[in-house]
């Protein structure tokens, strides 16, 4: 039995709903922010997800970061060696998707070189009436750029727990494919 | 020449942040590179070895692998309080090898050594074996 920690980024443009995401997993679906607060800084908030057909588990302390560029400097210096990324957009905005690029290299730019796995994440489903990004053209452009791809919606309490489920799981697989080459080496 | 930081010379792990209980901290000190204690995530990481009585320190060996960045602080009191930083070091990255570092102490006087990583150059490091060459002083 173990238990793994990992930070992990949460970033994206501003209101996107990165907050109401991130507080909708840790209070298990039961707290829903209908008031919009923008998050100036970092909040951090930590769970601990149970990996499934073992006894493990990896506690994930999630920064959440603000989306608004003014407080793009103050965040940047609390990125350092971070394990996983999960990176927002906002379905009925465009806009928000086209910068997902710039946030990822902004975090990549924090990684010195090692593999940070990644989660993109296409959230307000609920608006489907307003979409104006298509599932499929945000799945390729999230594997061509290595990362996992769902879609949630914060407000519905839907899907919201599988984006940290997924860097869980994947951050598991990470230590032992590393335990592995480890035990090889000594 | 003894190994002051081996179970077997009475030395101890009092403290370490990672526990996967496959790959305890104990492995650090029982004399083989073959046995490793592994972070589990996040930086720093550190443990501290505890010794049989105060040790004049010539020589600290540390095998591991992936550490970046690695500070040793010593106490010399025997409940492990007021530690004081002696190594700060940057190491190499070895590809497909474990690390080797020696460390010059020239008689340095402790109790207990504290070893805190401070980065990595991956989200894991191990540490397979500490050595300290050293000759072991009665308590005063």
């Amino acid at each position: 039995m173990v238990k793994l920690r990992a930070k992990c980024i949460l970033v994206g443009d501003a209101a996107v709903g990165k907050s109401a995401l991130s507080q909708m997993f840790r209070s298990d679906g039961s707290h829903f922010q209908k008031n919009y607060s923008m998050t100036a800084g970092v909040e951090v908030l930590t769970r601990t997800v149970h990996i499934p057909d073992t006894s493990d588990g990896v506690e994930l302390f999630i920064f959440d970061s603000a989306g608004k560029g003014v407080f793009l400097e103050a965040c940047e210096k609390l990125w350092e060696q971070p394990a996983v990324l999960c990176l927002v957009y906002d379905i009925s905005s465009e806009q928000s998707f086209q910068n997902c690029g710039q946030w990822l290299e902004r975090v990549r730019g924090h990684s010195q070189g090692q593999h940070v796995p990644g989660v993109l994440v296409g959230n307000k489903t609920d608006l489907a009436a307003r979409r104006e990004v298509e599932s499929g053209l945000a799945q390729e452009w999230a594997e061509s750029q290595g990362l996992e791809y769902c879609e949630t919606s914060a407000k519905e309490v839907e899907n919201c727990e599988a984006p940290f489920l997924i860097l869980a799981q994947v951050f598991h697989q990470l230590y032992q494919d590393r335990l592995q080459a480890i035990q090889a080496l000594a | 020449m003894i190994d002051a930081a081996l179970s077997s010379s009475g030395a101890q792990v009092v403290l370490a942040t990672s526990s996967d209980e496959n790959y305890p901290p104990e492995n650090i000190i029982d004399g083989s590179t073959e046995t490793f204690w592994i972070s589990t995530g996040m930086f720093p990481q550190e443990f501290i070895i505890r010794f049989s009585g105060t040790q004049k320190i010539r020589l600290v060996t540390i095998q591991s692998y992936n550490v970046k960045n690695l500070k040793i602080q010593k106490s010399t009191f025997s409940d492990a309080t007021d530690f004081e930083g002696i190594i700060d070091k940057e190491f190499e990255h070895t590809e497909g090898q474990l690390q080797s570092n020696d460390f010059a102490l020239n008689g340095t006087r402790a109790t207990h050594l504290r070893f805190i990583i401070t980065s990595g150059f991956d989200h894991f490091v191990s540490v397979h074996r500490v050595m300290v060459e050293g000759s072991s002083e009665s308590n005063l």
